[in-house]
């Protein structure tokens, strides 16, 4: 990866010195930098300079999640088999890398959410970019599932999958951060059985039959 | 109070939701108690079979769902075909055969973690879906270098939730095997210890390959060969061998040469095992073996290896001398050894105890005590059947605080049993053949 970015041209170069030169100082000092002015001296350039590329660390924050999300896609789409997975087994493929590709910048994440991982459930603003951009994601897939009849189309309720499924990563990556168990398989089983519930809820069942039912006894009353 | 949250945030995917599949086969159970009085209280002929039919199957399902260590469970209670009525056997089988699969990307991540390689990148095919579940993995097919292979892989996480899915059977076993607490426990202690080896992939390679290298030599016995560099303590690759499994091969209607030929191989298989390497395959279910051409018999599946301790071996195998059974001094003494009885024992209790202890050695011992046994002969395991049921249903069993046994027998009388119901399966009539000092 390293490589490929440096062929890039340099002002690529700059902004992946400041990404990685915030991740390192969170690394090493377990704080976000004091100031602006200070992050920049560190790095050997000008203040200015560094608002070409970002304006806030909230922004470095926002870059770091957009770029784990987009190596993440480039990984699931670059394996042969993807195109041919169903809705269900895409989702799953997708959540399985990302926690890969999250793995890659576990310290870093712990040190900045892992403390009041409680805290958590409400999203920190900084992921809100990663949110619409996991949102689109989503959406693909369930109109693709929506095709292929593995998920229902109900009133309402189905214009809030997007939402259901941003939910769930976001359930994915907090049972990430507390997991104890070897090469995390706990998180693997808890994607797994999660994403399944999820499809199995999506998809057609008894409980719609049951609402039909419920809909026609109510009307011709 | 920050962690507390933090844990329970956490528990919820894995513990309460397999707790809440218990409680809701728990209501099914007791429902199915509730339609049989019913039902009984209309047709005052009905019996109990059809009530324990039903039980199963809503056991058996919920089992099913739940895969690990839960599903091996009710394996270990098919086996323990004595310790189960009869209707509660079939279904339990079955859970031999199949559970849900485990999605295809969970199996390219399994693979990538281990070999950093899609199993497209190191097979030159394998099978999207799985071809077979095994109890804590599932099996796919692959190909390379135009050889077939097996390859198994674990479901992630089971080794974790050993511990907690047998504290989630343990009412269950309770009501269902008629056990007291303290013999369960007992029982239990072993199991886990056994069930936490099986999901130890590396060495059960190791186990493979010793016992398939020191039993070569029993004739029309196959056994696959492993590869280190496709396995790991999550991923087992072997070879895939070609032909039925034991029902399968039964259907096709095989001569009676045909099936003494395979239950002799397997006879020979555990004598060996047993007197001989003093370790045990102890997995006998029929899942784990496979007829080829020619009537060899395939052994796959080493997980479950028990290691037979010398004290143990004399003690349990000089029960099956016939002529033990008039001397009641040295039987006395053996008792107590193998812990069947002790010190803390009533009067009447260690009579009592000694009385069911001889009837069922005698009964078990049978196949031993001629040359040659015809384990076609279903009037031999109606009886064992029946002095099952009769000891589940005995009060002074319940009543008894004593763990009766040493722990090593569960194992190798799982395997017995196991051994003669496939024996008797196979309708097969072998040379039981023993070692010298028994004879």
């Amino acid at each position: 990866m390293e490589t490929t970015e440096a062929k890039k041209t340099t002002k690529k170069d700059y902004r992946k010195l400041i990404l990685e030169g915030y991740k390192t100082h969170v690394l090493e000092h377990g704080i976000a930098p004091k100031s602006v002015f200070k992050f920049a001296k560190d790095l050997k350039m000008k203040e200015e300079e560094f608002y070409n590329y970002f304006t806030t660390f909230d922004s470095i924050k926002s870059a770091v999640w957009l770029q784990i999300f987009e190596d993440t896609l480039l990984q699931v789409e670059s394996q042969e088999v993807f195109k041919e997975y169903s809705a269900r087994e895409k989702f799953l493929s997708f959540l399985f890398t990302w926690i890969e590709e999250l793995k890659k910048n576990r310290s870093f994440l712990l040190s900045m959410y892992g403390e009041g991982s409680k805290n958590l459930v409400s999203l920190p603003k900084e992921a809100n970019e990663f949110k619409d951009k996991f949102k689109d994601f989503a959406n693909e897939i369930i109109l693709e599932g929506k095709e292929t009849e593995e998920i229902a189309s109900r009133p309402i309720i189905s214009d809030r999958y997007d939402e259901a499924m941003w939910f769930q990563a976001w359930f994915v990556f907090r049972y990430w951060l507390d997991d104890r168990s070897p090469r995390f398989e706990k998180t693997d089983a808890a994607i797994e059985k999660s994403v399944n519930l999820a499809f199995d809820l999506m998809g057609k069942s008894a409980l719609d039959s049951f609402l039909d039912f419920a809909k026609f006894i109510y009307q011709s009353k | 109070m920050a962690e507390k949250l933090r844990e329970q945030q956490a528990i919820p995917v894995s513990k309460v939701q397999r707790a809440a599949k218990f409680i809701s086969t728990g209501a099914k159970v007791g429902g199915n108690y509730v339609k049989h009085y019913a039902k009984k209280m209309v047709n005052p002929s009905m019996d109990k079979e059809e009530l324990h039919a039903n039980n199963a199957s809503d056991i058996y399902n919920s089992l099913s769902e739940l895969k690990g260590s839960a599903l091996k469970v009710a394996q270990m209670m098919s086996m323990d075909k004595n310790l189960l009525p009869r209707a509660y056997q079939d279904k339990f089988t079955m859970a031999q055969y199949s559970a849900p699969p485990l999605s295809y990307p969970l199996v390219v991540k399994t693979f990538q973690k281990h070999f950093s390689k899609t199993p497209e990148q190191i097979f030159e095919t394998f099978t999207r879906s799985a071809i077979n579940a095994a109890s804590i993995g599932q099996v796919h097919q692959a190909t390379k270098d135009g050889k077939k292979l097996a390859v198994k892989i674990q479901y992630p996480g089971v080794a974790d939730s050993v511990s907690s899915d047998l504290k989630l059977v343990r009412p269950f076993a309770l009501r269902l095997l008629n056990m007291n607490e303290k013999e369960l426990d007992h029982y239990m202690a072993e199991v886990e210890e056994k069930l936490l080896e099986e999901t130890d992939y590396v060495l059960e390679i190791q186990r493979s390959r010793e016992i398939s290298s020191e039993c070569g030599h029993i004739p029309n016995l196959k056994f696959p060969i492993y590869y280190d560099e496709y396995s790991s303590d999550r991923i087992i690759t072997m070879d895939w061998l070609q032909g039925d499994h034991l029902k399968e091969w039964l259907d096709t209607n095989p001569s009676q040469k045909s099936k003494n030929q395979i239950g002799q191989a397997l006879w020979d298989f555990y004598h060996h095992q047993v007197h001989n390497l003093k370790k045990v395959h102890a997995d006998p279910h029929p899942g784990n073996f496979i007829v080829q051409e020619n009537d060899q018999l395939g052994i796959i599946d080493f997980g479950c290896v028990k290691v037979i301790p010398e004290d143990f071996y004399q003690g349990y195998f000089a029960l099956i001398k016939r002529d033990l059974l008039m001397k009641e001094e040295e039987l006395n003494q053996i008792f107590y050894e193998l812990e069947f009885i002790s010190d803390k024992d009533t009067a009447e209790e260690q009579a009592y105890f000694k009385g069911i202890f001889k009837e069922m050695i005698g009964l078990l011992g049978r196949p031993f005590h001629v040359d040659r046994f015809d384990f076609a002969d279903d009037g031999f395991f109606e009886q064992i059947f029946k002095l099952g049921d009769r000891i589940s249903n005995e009060k002074m069993f319940r009543k008894s605080k004593q763990a009766r046994g040493s722990r090593h027998g569960l194992y190798i009388n799982r395997t017995y049993f196991g051994l003669y119901n496939l024996l008797n399966q196979l309708q097969a009539e072998v040379d039981t053949t023993k070692p010298d000092w028994l004879k």
